[in-house]
């Protein structure tokens, strides 16, 4: 079977009218398509950079507040400029947009714009004629270009596998990154945890290079919202590179296409390579044996009653626990139970107390210091909670 | 206030404790719905009570004075229903109140758009009170009401290019209500001369980066007078904006004129997160420098509003008129807990919050209002302690931009003109009526006029409300709106009730997902035809030529400028803003009042530098997606 179209949508800087957004994303991925969501208020280059990791076929660009003209000619500019001008560019604004406006947007090398009254079945119908076809390859590509088309073909031949066989690229052993793997129900702030490490990292160490790897759910049909770029401020930089995987299928947390895709990453000059499962349920094992290196299970106080734990298989393999939203009421006993919990299955187990969406949380640092003081192997000695 | 107390105190229960603010005034509003009950049972039992009532509701008929229409044809200056019962009658006065009384369905005032009593005839009530509004004089010859509820709403270009449309705009009314709209840049605290923005400067609104903007942006203005008052749209910066203000104002009268500024700023940081996006600080900060903000004008200006509790960018995401009402009230009561948690009094600040909500075509705008400003009123009054003037939901309106459309826009004349009749027949405070060009654009002067005039033609030309209070209130369809959207509105409560409260909730994007879902449905109705809309999916002529229509694009000369002087700001002020900014960043860091130190940063500190410095002690906001 054919591999999703993916396409990435945004809403220019300074712009926070995603009303239409919303609504054409939800269209797309009804008929099948992958999208990448970026949010509103972004960038152009936080665009074009986004585009490029995710190896989209097109960026689709929603804009309310003026100033269109020259935004979207700045991302076929960047575009352009990064070697990577088969991306190809289209969008609407309503009324805002006038077709004046889309003549000479289209004379700057954007596709196609939609104006007002255009029905989601046009856009739709417009995007799998024009963006369906895979493209051919790009004689000279940059670096993360190279990565990023490289990632699609490893998702592609994943899909074309059948499940049985999916396991077969391993090279675990010579990886240069070190990988975290990070799961979690939904809801208990995986994706800001994320996020607010890699602020960490970008300003703790001036040249440390970051991979993400975030999963998210496909949906009905093939198509999947792969939203977590829009929620991660800090993320949107050239030292990070972010790939957003739906799980097309494969129960569990993660995609067909995720083993390899972790390996190569792994191999491809980061620190450390981060990867995010789907929020899962009690009874996941979403990392097989040495796929990461150091496991972290995300959780909310609000699990329920105590007997709940029990049944979290997570809680007996994770090597750090965190209980994050430590804000909540409910934290101090949840902490308590957690800790009990872990007592019985007599490992070096850590848990960490953080508010990931306060800025400059404590927790956060703790469990950043642990993450990199972490010598393969050897943890360093469990500190005393706050 | 003696009966408000009173009622307080009967209203605490039990489970006040273990119940938040917002459970507790759905338990207020039900609660009255019962008190109604009793007093209707009690007027119809008890017949010495049953008596007074008559005798009340006969008193307040007999002294209503006449009025006559032009036309000489007689008319009582207040409505009432026919009713003579006693049941009836209690289930009116304590139900719905006296136009100006508690819960004030029908009104928050007692005369609204009423034109001045001299020009009627007393008739033979003799009716010797005056009947003005809110302490408003007579003028012997005057003709026309005190003032006009229009409110006109501008921004482009650079600071003078506003300006001289507010000159334009203002030249057609007594009263200068100057309504500001900023571009992108200002309402995400972003300096004009920022990497990758230049094209949006001066697009979709008026740029300002510095105090010396916003001298230029009411230049002419006399901003001490009564006749004057400023509106400003924006939310996430505000705090910075309004220190801006009263900068600029102190620079052009002196310190004095502080305590005499009139004006709205938005502020509304709930519904940005819940709707509008125009974000720049977490949640938690961004309250914390709006209550100091507010904390700060409730006691130095008291003619200002500091915030604007808007259900419109709600309604205008894509909310049902239900949510809008529900998610504002909500956030509404929710400001009011923090204000009261740091110890202000509720009757210092809560006359100083006013509401905006949207007003559209859908069936509930026929009593939308009317129910927010019951709810409002018991709440305020059995939760909060609130005194009279707390309880007053003072309301602006705006026709909904979203029920405008591009295909044949000439329509959209005709559906601004249907709900300024719907906004009006819930006596709304003050109303902006939009341009029938504004899918296209910032409103060109010809079709804002259009707009402006569409106003002046429902309350000056017609008689629907310049005769007669209740002229069209308490039709059976309207209360039976009513009653639905009342509980409709309390149903809304509860869940947010169960999600933990406003804030809980805004953070699990409850109120984000309602609103996009609605959004969905809306477009979906669209196309299947359960919402027709002429010139779209019904009656279209074929054609889907764009109109030929003046937009009003900011030239690039113009943002050059606009760089330039920024450029020469920063340099005149690079060593004093230094200061400004690190103590500023101190003052955050220590938990004080950040809004004095915000007063003196803006002297010297453009916009960008000020919310970057916050950014950095505070964090940035994370979008919800």
């Amino acid at each position: 079977m054919a591999s999703p179209i993916r396409i990435l949508t945004a809403v220019p800087i300074c712009d926070g009218h995603d009303s239409a957004i919303n609504t054409i994303n939800l269209e797309f991925i009804r008929h099948g398509i992958e999208v990448v969501y970026l949010g509103f208020h972004r960038y152009a280059g936080d665009i074009v950079r986004a585009a490029i990791q995710e190896d989209v076929a097109a960026i689709g660009i929603s804009s309310y507040n003026g100033g269109h003209v020259e935004f979207f000619a700045e991302v076929v500019r960047q575009l352009k400029r990064r070697g990577a001008s088969d991306i190809a560019v289209f969008g609407g604004g309503g009324g805002t947009i006038t077709h004046d406006d889309a003549s000479l947007m289209k004379g700057k090398g954007v596709d196609e714009i939609f104006f007002a009254g255009t029905s989601l079945t046009d856009m739709v119908d417009y995007v799998k004629k024009h963006y369906g076809k895979r493209r051919k390859s790009r004689a000279k590509l940059k670096p993360d270009l190279l990565l990023a088309r490289k990632l699609t073909q490893l998702e592609d031949a994943a899909g074309k596998r059948s499940p049985r066989a999916k396991h077969q690229t391993s090279s675990i052993k010579h990886r240069t990154s070190k990988v975290i793997g990070i799961t979690g129900p939904g809801g208990a702030g995986k994706t800001t945890l994320i996020d607010e490490l890699v602020l960490r990292f970008l300003t703790q160490d001036r040249h440390s290079r970051i991979g993400i790897l975030s999963h998210d759910p496909s949906v009905i049909g093939e198509g999947a919202l792969l939203g977590d770029r829009a929620t991660m401020i800090n993320s949107q930089d050239d030292r990070v590179f972010m790939r957003s995987m739906a799980t097309r299928g494969q129960a569990g947390g993660l995609s067909p296409a995720t083993e390899s895709c972790l390996n190569l990453l792994a191999h491809s000059g980061f620190d450390y390579v981060i990867i995010e499962t789907v929020g899962t349920g009690q009874e996941a094992l979403p990392f097989r044996r040495q796929l990461v290196d150091q496991t972290i299970l995300v959780m909310n106080p609000d699990y329920g009653a105590r007997l709940q734990l029990q049944k979290i298989v997570m809680l007996d393999v994770a090597d750090i626990v965190v209980v994050n939203k430590t804000d909540l009421e409910r934290a101090k006993a949840a902490l308590l139970e957690i800790e009990q919990r872990l007592t019985q299955n007599k490992r070096k187990q850590q848990i960490v107390a953080t508010v990931a969406k306060r800025h400059r949380d404590a927790g956060v640092d703790e469990l950043y210091d642990l993450i990199t003081q972490d010598g393969a192997g050897a943890r360093p000695p469990r500190r005393e909670r706050k | 206030m003696a009966r408000a107390r009173g009622r307080r105190a009967e209203s605490e229960s039990e489970s006040e404790d273990t119940m938040s603010k917002l459970g507790q005034v759905v338990e207020a509003v039900e609660k009255h719905g019962r008190f109604v009950v009793d007093q209707v049972k009690r007027a119809r039992s008890d017949e010495k009570f049953g008596r007074e009532l008559a005798e009340r509701w006969n008193k307040i008929k007999a002294e209503t004075p006449i009025t006559r229409a032009p036309t000489g044809l007689p008319l009582p200056r207040l409505a009432l229903p026919e009713i003579d019962e006693p049941g009836e009658i209690a289930r009116y006065l304590f139900g719905d109140g006296l136009p100006g009384e508690f819960p004030f369905l029908n009104g928050a005032y007692r005369e609204m758009y009423l034109e001045p009593l001299q020009n009627i005839d007393q008739g033979s009530h003799g009716n010797k009170r005056s009947t003005s509004t809110n302490g408003a004089k007579l003028q012997k010859n005057g003709a026309r009401p005190q003032e006009e509820p229009t409110r006109l709403f501008s921004g482009l270009m650079l600071a003078e290019d506003t300006n001289r449309r507010f000159h334009f705009l203002s030249a057609h009314q007594r009263s200068k209500r100057l309504s500001t709209a900023f571009d992108g840049l200002t309402l995400y605290g972003i300096d004009s001369d920022a990497e990758g923005v230049f094209g949006k400067i001066g697009e979709g609104g008026v740029a300002v980066d510095t105090v010396e903007d916003m001298v230029r942006l009411y230049d002419g203005f006399d901003l001490g007078s009564p006749e004057f008052s400023a509106s400003m749209t924006i939310s996430g910066p505000a705090p910075i904006i309004m220190a801006m203000y009263i900068a600029a104002a102190k620079r052009r009268f002196g310190s004095g004129i502080v305590p005499k500024l009139r004006g709205t700023i938005q502020s509304d940081i709930f519904k940005e997160v819940q709707a509008q996006n125009e974000t720049i600080f977490p949640i938690e900060a961004s309250l914390r420098f709006l209550c100091d903000m507010i904390e700060w004008t409730a006691a130095n200006m008291p003619r200002w509003y500091p915030v604007s509790i808007s259900g419109y960018h709600i309604g205008e995401a894509g909310s049902t008129p239900v949510q809008q009402a529900a998610y504002t009230l909500s956030n509404g009561f929710a400001y009011v807990e923090l204000l009261a948690a740091r110890g202000i009094p509720v009757d210092q600040f809560g006359p100083r919050l006013s509401f905006f909500l949207d007003c559209g075509l859908d069936v509930e705008y026929i009593a939308l209002a009317r129910v927010s400003r019951k709810i409002w009123a018991i709440g305020m009054r059995d939760v909060f302690s609130a005194g009279p003037r707390a309880q007053m939901f003072k309301l602006h309106t705006q026709t909904s931009g979203r029920s405008l459309i591009a295909a044949e826009f000439k329509n959209n004349l005709t559906r601004t003109a249907a709900e300024l009749m719907l906004a009006y027949m819930n006596g709304t405070n003050s109303c902006h009526s939009n341009s029938a060009d504004e899918p296209f654009t910032t409103p060109s002067e010809e079709w804002i006029r259009l707009a402006a005039h569409g106003q002046a033609i429902l309350l000056e030309e017609s008689g629907i409300f310049k005769h007669t209070m209740n002229m069209l209130s308490g039709s059976p369809g309207m209360k039976a709106v009513e009653r639905a959207v009342e509980k409709a509105i309390l149903d809304e409560f509860r869940e947010i009730e169960s999600l933990g409260g406003v804030l809980a909730a805004v953070e699990n994007r409850y109120q984000r997902s309602q609103i996009q879902s609605a959004a969905h449905r809306y477009e979906e109705q669209i196309y299947d035809g359960t919402r027709p809309i002429v010139g779209l999916t019904r009656y279209r002529n074929g054609s889907d030529e764009m109109p030929e229509i003046e937009l009003a694009r900011t030239p690039r000369s113009k943002q050059r400028l606009q760089i330039e002087r920024l450029t020469k700001f920063k340099k005149k002020n690079a060593d004093k803003a230094n200061r400004a900014l690190d103590n500023l960043a101190q003052v955050v860091d220590r938990g004080e009042n950040s809004f004095p130190a915000l007063l003196e940063a803006v002297e010297v500190c453009s916009l960008g530098q000020i919310t970057g410095r916050l950014q950095e002690v505070v964090g940035r906001f994370r979008p919800m997606v």
